[in-house]
């Protein structure tokens, strides 16, 4: 435990309940060309420990949702609410959130060279978070020796005192994450950590993860467009489109039984490195919508191939069909869930 | 049968200033391959492996330091500019970042068009029209696309006015560097079948180079795997996939993920236990 961890906690912890409840979550923008809503209605709750998958594509608020987590989102109405260890985030004063942040919930960012200072050592900037909270310099440099120990960068006595430029893309995310979780957080939001990475390093990030919350019990929110990286790490994951979640379930439930025609065809565009190479990959057609430009009814229902006409003009609800055991926003999850969710 | 492009002993070094006592670094190391009509071949590697600087090189884009890539039989290194100006029709490259890729002030009909008008420059202004649209949707773009500018497109349009672009000139030998490395899953999935469909249909020949093995593996018949500027491994697909012979290509395809819950978790605990024996 860090000097004062306990006391510098600004929600209090309670006995009990999920370690954090977002409760129909909207969050919209003024822009030229009116009001745009960019996550629309976000139900979900993150257990202690747990580990929770969030995909979508371009334009799918899943970011948005993320930034709005973390109090970081400039010019955005937010309505709803963000319980995190039964305190409200959104009715907290800024001063409060301050303190919360990079030390109760951090936030692991896409781009690490941009999210890093580069006129600023490496260590300089892991060590940040302890020194804020007056953890003395001494104390936070071991700590941060340790972090970077941890993360997996070798020769930490010899990288404290180097510049972003000086680390490779991998090193860099590495840095981000010992940034993370020098703190202890009991919640480490990742959006997009692996995407800029190779493969190799995309393996040991996610390890990383995994080995955090097996060890120190920190719950992750993973983000990504990616369903193959996450498949083995997320318990539980939400597919997201056009703002709103699609579908959500365990993730077994989601790759082998997904009954929402948006997930099964991403599940479809992925290529494989196993099994029969296919003459076409069964692509989505068209593009993910702008925020701007949301479709009427169901807002897949334009590229989907099971669309009727009931699906361009009413919006379904997330629900669980007759036939199903979980949640689904589709008019076809019913017939979805009798075929099995067969591809 | 005679290669379309053939690369023997190519070395690309960057020297720089200061303290070369271990060398001057080479970006390629001595590869030889050759690529022959209407296949694909991938070329892979991660990042550093010196896949692009190969693609920079046999497009004269770079000059290597040394070797010989040779197009349909004549060196291209050697070429005078009349003939390197037909080469460049004939071998054409799709980059990876649409982005950056595209002028800003050029309309679309203007970027497709351009290659077409410096190549045949007594084209008349409405055949030009019509050979830009036609090419505007044999790969999947409207015609009434024609007088927007890039901006207006989304990542995966803008590799379809990328590609549009490198077709019009009718090329023989297509070079697409990661060209979906950063698009939406779904649109990746379009790109790649348009690919495919594009190699069927025009018989054009593709060097396919990516990070990605999966990607590859749905396109290319023939894949060569890279590491450090060197080909550590070049064979048929199902060589590659099924019984890999180099290390390095075996670990590269171990690590690649699947969307398969249950195979991951399985590897996950596989990479955990062979971490946890490398410890004393």
């Amino acid at each position: 435990m860090i000097g004062n961890k306990i006391e510098s906690k600004v929600a209090p912890t309670h006995a009990g309940g999920p370690l954090l409840e977002v409760k129909n979550l909207k969050v919209s923008f003024e822009t030229v060309n009116g009001r745009v809503l960019a996550v629309n209605d976000l139900n979900f709750s993150v257990q202690t420990g747990q580990r929770i998958g969030i995909v979508g594509e371009s334009g799918s608020g899943k970011s948005v949702a993320a930034q709005a987590l973390m109090g970081i989102l400039r010019g955005a109405d937010i309505s709803g609410e963000i319980i995190f260890r039964g305190t409200n985030l959104l009715e907290l004063e800024e001063d409060h959130y301050r303190k919360l942040r990079g030390w109760d919930i951090s936030y692991v960012f896409q781009d690490p060279l941009s999210a890093l200072d580069p006129i600023r050592t490496i260590g300089d900037q892991v060590s940040q978070v302890l020194r804020l909270r007056n953890v003395k310099a001494a104390e936070a440099k071991n700590k941060t020796l340790e972090i970077l120990d941890r993360v997996g960068i070798k020769d930490p006595q010899r990288r404290y005192n180097d510049y972003p430029h000086q680390f490779s893309g991998g090193m860099r995310q590495r840095a981000m994450i010992a940034m993370a979780l020098i703190g202890e957080p009991s919640l480490v939001i990742a959006d997009e950590p692996t995407t800029s990475l190779d493969v190799r390093v995309q393996a040991q990030v996610i390890d990383l993860f995994n080995k955090l919350t097996e060890e120190q019990g920190t719950a992750v929110i993973f983000i990504t467009h990616d369903l193959s990286i996450m498949a083995g790490f997320a318990e539980d994951v939400y597919v997201m489109y056009a703002g709103n979640i699609v579908e959500s379930a365990k993730t077994d439930e989601i790759y082998y039984r997904s009954i929402h025609p948006y997930t099964l065809g991403l599940l479809g565009s992925i290529p494989r490195i196993r099994g029969p190479v296919l003459k076409s990959l069964t692509a989505i057609k068209g593009k993910p919508p702008a925020p701007t430009d949301i479709p009427p009814g169901c807002p897949f229902h334009p590229r989907c191939t099971y669309a009727s006409s009931e699906c361009a003009e009413l919006k379904p609800t997330l629900q669980i069909p007759k036939s199903g055991n979980h949640l689904s926003a589709c008019h076809h999850s019913e017939l979805l869930s009798q075929k099995n969710g067969s591809r | 049968m005679q290669p379309i492009l053939d690369v023997e002993n190519l070395v690309k070094e960057f020297p720089f200033k200061g303290d070369k006592k271990n060398g001057v670094p080479r970006a390629i190391d001595d590869i030889s391959f050759q690529v022959f009509e209407g296949e694909a071949l991938g070329l892979v590697g991660e990042s550093g492996s010196g896949k692009s600087t190969t693609a920079r090189c046999i497009l004269h884009l770079l000059k290597p330091t040394s070797g010989k890539v040779s197009f349909q039989g004549s060196n291209v290194l050697e070429m005078n500019k009349n003939e390197l100006k037909s080469f460049r029709k004939d071998a054409q490259i799709v980059f990876q970042d649409p982005y950056s890729s595209l002028d800003p002030r050029m309309k679309v009909g203007d970027i497709i068009g351009e290659g077409i008008e410096i190549h045949n420059p007594k084209i008349s202004k409405q055949e030009l029209r019509n050979e830009v649209i036609e090419m505007m949707e044999l790969v999947g773009l409207r015609p009434d696309h024609f007088n927007r500018y890039p901006r207006a497109f989304s990542g995966g349009e803008r590799q379809r006015i990328g590609i549009a672009r490198a077709l019009a000139v009718k090329p023989k030998l297509l070079i697409c560097d990661e060209p979906v490395a950063s698009l939406d899953v779904s649109i990746q999935a379009q790109i790649l079948n348009l690919l495919q469909k594009m190699k069927e249909e025009l018989g054009l020949t593709i060097l396919f180079i990516a990070h990605d093995l999966a990607t590859v593996r749905h396109l290319c018949t023939r894949i060569a795997v890279m590491e450090s500027g060197k080909i550590r491994e070049i064979g048929d697909r199902s060589q590659i996939y099924e019984n890999p012979q180099h290390p390095y290509t075996q670990s590269l395809i171990a690590i690649v993920p699947e969307p398969d819950p249950i195979s991951e978790r399985a590897r996950l605990v596989e990479r955990k236990l062979s971490k946890l024996k490398e410890q004393p």
